[in-house]
């Protein structure tokens, strides 16, 4: 008996799963054994129905068994390796090559893309057989080096190739865009904001997560959004990361090199943000793997979720588990909090008068401070520009995000060099035992901190993060040491500087 | 325990009504005990209603006085009478002048009290103000007399204590209740470096008739008392009034005219109360001296760090105006924003500036 190779998820993983397929006579009926969820017991009827078009009619009493037995099957990927393999035991196809095959069939005998091509391509690689996948999964499938892949536009077409009518059309490997897209929207656009687009330009440099304080209107959306278009392009192998989550939950295949920007509203569950769900599923934290996590309204984000998110922050991984297994997803993100100064959001405006009581004031601060906090290392806040103020800034002019994000690449290379020996890639993953000795500061800057350190009532894990943010200001001068000027500078960016 | 001791704890234990018995008992000069033995015969007679009365008959014959007294000197607060050579004599005179205060903390603490009073919805720069002034005040050798609450009262508190200077909180709850709990880390400052004071029996929760009834208090410690913000219908003003009765000298601090929290703070200056134009001249006609000849000045430390050219310029432009936020001062100060936020940081520590405001930045009042 022939089997034939398909796969199934776990995770972003794809896992090989072999189809077998025995025909007896008898009443037509088709049984789908092996764990299959409600796709793949439906897929019965698709893979009836394309191969009629093929003028194949199924007849008798058709078992499909897929092994291994005790690992769940999910989704439509399989309908191409079972109508194979129930072609292949009707004897109608002379012999099958090996390889794995996904799609999903349409009733006229088209395949349509499938979740998880990029998994599948990367399983292919491993074990060295070629891949037959649908022509809608190329382009994400060429991303994967040293992979043998075929696109299939139709059974018929496949059929036709295996009978040695005629050849599929290779996938060829190609690497990203070369060019970057134009960031949109560009920090030249955005009036004003000097102060915020600064701390932005460090957070990008280092690595550092940011949050943003101010009143409605004042541009914290839009700065967020400016900030991806300053980070350093993806690598091609973070795109594959990307692009491999992006795969596992079907979305659209995105071959420009700017990193992910996820904006994640405060109605969100644990499960949407974090990932889950009986199918484990990655959620936006790994959406926004490499590129931006953004959370509008801080405060109003549930407790549990916030909570959640703390060690995955710190990993760069998250392991969802349920009681059908547990998955890895890659989340490292760089993640971007705003939040209004009060409830009423008008704290310390010039024009607009904030009505909040004493006891309200008290409790959102108390909101806005918590244990995630202590991830954040640059606290800046968005004043909303009066008019007036507006019209005097313009004549500044702004620098646009191609030359900052210039900048930020030469700020992370310098310390892509310096922390190879110890393992890291950017100032920010330093842990504090290595911030206390390798961080090169000058000789002035101890005394200098340690005169601050009373009047601004830093702790010792203040201080950390502020050295930490300094060197990244020190980097993007292109200073080998820390100085004076760095560190001053980092300090207006620290816990609480924000508030008062 | 003294007679004198459980009879005002009972007094205190049934609160401000049976105050007035006490006064009026006071007045006609019998030993304490009297008013043990007296019972409610003399009560009635010194006009104690019938809830007064069985209020104190009930308190009187449980173990309530003793374990009171057990319970503050186990949490180390002094049960200070008005017959002990430390009681304040500025709080006598009244009907209603409590005589018993529970006091966590130094006492008597020295130097001439300054009552600084105001909002606790305070705008930055009220709560700077009065940062500054608790400040001035304690480098003047004085202490801060506030409440416990956020806004002004606990700027005055803060400024005091940041210039190592003596604090007294008047609680409108027991001395050993933290309301409101953020302040909960301000008041173990106070026990320690200054003092909480309260007439109200330990354990008592924040009521809302409390706060104006120890206002009292604040107004009657007062030399002077300062109004930094206060609208219209508030505590502060309710403190200001009492001040006034009892020929207290207030000053107030001028606030702009269209905010409602300034409104009942600039009324006062209209009805003849000082303004408070510059912390200076307030510390010198206050405390009838010169700052200088007087300890060590309140920013000796800060004029010791010489400011860079930049950070001049930042400070000579926030001195001209305030409120600006890091775009303006980068564009009228010619300076990238990085260097703005560097000298921000520099002027800051030194307490020149200070944050007005998400974003914008104002000088600190001289």
């Amino acid at each position: 008996m022939n089997s034939v190779q398909g796969i199934t998820l776990r995770g972003m993983e794809a896992v090989g799963v072999e189809v077998e397929v025995e025909i007896a006579g008898g009443l037509f009926s088709i049984s789908i054994v092996g764990l299959p969820d409600a796709a793949v017991r439906e897929s019965k009827e698709r893979v009836r129905a394309a191969l009629r078009s093929l003028d194949m009619a199924v007849r008798g009493r058709v078992a499909v068994n897929l092994a291994p037995a005790d690992l769940p099957k999910e989704g439509a990927v399989l309908d191409l390796p079972i109508a194979i393999g129930i072609a292949s035991a009707m004897g109608r196809l002379p012999s099958v090559p090996r390889g794995i095959f996904l799609g999903e069939l349409a009733l006229d005998g088209r395949l349509r893309g499938v979740r998880g091509a990029v998994g599948a391509a990367i399983l292919a690689r491993d074990t060295g057989v070629p891949l037959f996948a649908p022509a809608d999964n190329a382009e994400e499938i060429s991303l994967v080096r040293g992979c043998e892949a075929y696109s299939v536009e139709s059974l018929d077409a496949l059929f036709a190739c295996f009978r040695g009518e005629r050849s599929l059309p290779p996938v060829s490997e190609r690497g990203p865009e070369e060019e970057r897209a134009r960031p949109e929207p560009d920090f030249a656009d955005i009036r004003g904001q000097a102060g915020a687009k600064r701390a932005l330009e460090i957070a990008a440099a280092g690595h550092h997560n940011i949050l943003l304080i101010g009143s409605p209107g004042s541009g914290k959306t839009l700065l967020a959004r400016a900030l991806r278009g300053i980070l350093p392009p993806l690598s091609h192998e973070e795109l594959l990361e990307v692009t491999l989550v992006r795969s596992t939950l079907g979305l659209p295949f995105e071959r420009g090199l700017t990193p992910p920007f996820r904006s994640v509203h405060h109605t969100a569950s644990t499960a949407s943000v974090c990932g889950g769900g009986s199918n484990l599923r990655p959620g936006e934290v790994s959406l926004a793997h490499r590129g931006v996590l953004f959370l509008d309204e801080f405060p109003e984000f549930r407790r549990d979720l916030v909570e959640g998110l703390r060690q995955p922050l710190e990993d760069g991984v998250i392991t969802v588990s349920r009681a059908s297994g547990s998955a890895l997803y890659p989340c490292r993100v760089l993640l971007v909090v705003a939040a209004n100064p009060c409830q009423c959001g008008w704290e310390g405006d010039p024009v607009e008068r904030c009505v909040c009581s004493g006891a309200e004031l008290e409790r959102y601060h108390r909101k806005i401070s918590g244990p995630i906090l202590d991830r954040i290392d640059l606290h800046v806040s968005v004043p909303r520009l009066l008019p007036r103020e507006l019209v005097a800034v313009e004549e500044s002019g702004g620098e646009s995000s191609e030359v900052i994000a210039e900048r930020v690449r030469a700020a992370r290379e310098v310390q892509r060099d310096r922390w190879a020996s110890l393992g890291f890639t950017c100032n920010a993953e330093l842990p504090e035992r290595v911030v206390k000795r390798s961080l090169a500061l000058s000789a002035e800057v101890r005394p200098f901190l340690s005169s601050m350190a009373g009047s601004l009532r830093l702790s010792a894990r203040g201080i950390g993060r502020v050295l930490k943010v300094a060197r990244t200001i020190a980097d993007l001068a292109g200073s080998r040491l820390v100085e004076v000027p760095h560190v001053g500078e980092a300090l207006a960016y620290r816990d609480g500087g924000a508030f008062r | 325990m003294s007679p004198l001791l459980r009879a005002l704890l009972l007094v205190a234990g049934v609160g401000a009504a049976a105050t007035r018995i006490w006064s009026a008992f006071e007045q006609e000069g019998a030993p304490p005990e009297a008013f043990l033995e007296g019972g409610p015969a003399l009560w009635g007679r010194l006009g104690a209603s019938p809830v007064v009365i069985e209020g104190l008959q009930s308190l009187g014959s449980s173990s309530w006085p003793d374990e009171e007294e057990e319970r503050a000197s186990k949490l180390g607060v002094r049960l200070l009478t008005c017959m002990d050579p430390e009681w304040p004599e500025d709080l006598d005179g009244q009907p209603d002048s409590p005589r018993l205060l529970y006091i966590m903390g130094r006492w008597p603490l020295p130097g001439p009290f300054v009552s600084v009073v105001g909002t606790r919805r305070s705008s930055q720069y009220g709560s700077r103000a009065a940062y500054e002034i608790g400040r001035a005040v304690a480098g003047a050798g004085g202490v801060v007399v506030s409440g416990g609450a956020a806004g002004i009262d606990g700027a005055a508190h803060e400024g005091c204590l940041s210039a190592g200077g003596s604090s007294l909180a008047v609680l409108g709850t027991g001395v050993d209740v933290a309301y409101p709990r953020s302040h909960a880390k301000l008041f173990e400052r106070l026990s320690r470096d200054g003092g909480l004071v309260s007439e109200y029996p330990l354990g008592s929760s924040p009521r809302q008739w409390r706060f104006p009834e120890r206002n009292r208090i604040i107004a009657s410690l007062a030399r002077p008392l300062v109004v930094v913000e206060a609208p219209a219908r508030s505590g502060a003003m309710i403190t200001a009034r009492r001040a006034l009765e009892l020929g207290r000298e207030v000053w107030a601090v001028p606030g702009r005219i269209n905010e409602e929290g300034c409104q009942g703070s600039n009324r006062l200056i209209y009805d003849g109360a000082i303004p408070l134009v510059s912390v200076a001249d307030f510390i010198s006609l206050a405390f009838n001296r010169q700052l200088s000849l007087f300890g060590e000045p309140a920013r000796t430390v800060d004029n010791s760090i010489a400011f860079s050219e930049k950070e001049q310029r930042i400070l000579s432009l926030l001195e001209k105006s305030g409120d600006r936020t890091v775009d303006n001062l980068a564009v009228e100060g010619k300076m990238s924003p990085a260097d703005v936020f560097s000298s921000l940081a520099a002027l800051t520590a030194a307490g020149r500036v200070y944050a007005a405001g998400p974003g914008r930045w104002s000088a600190v009042p001289k």
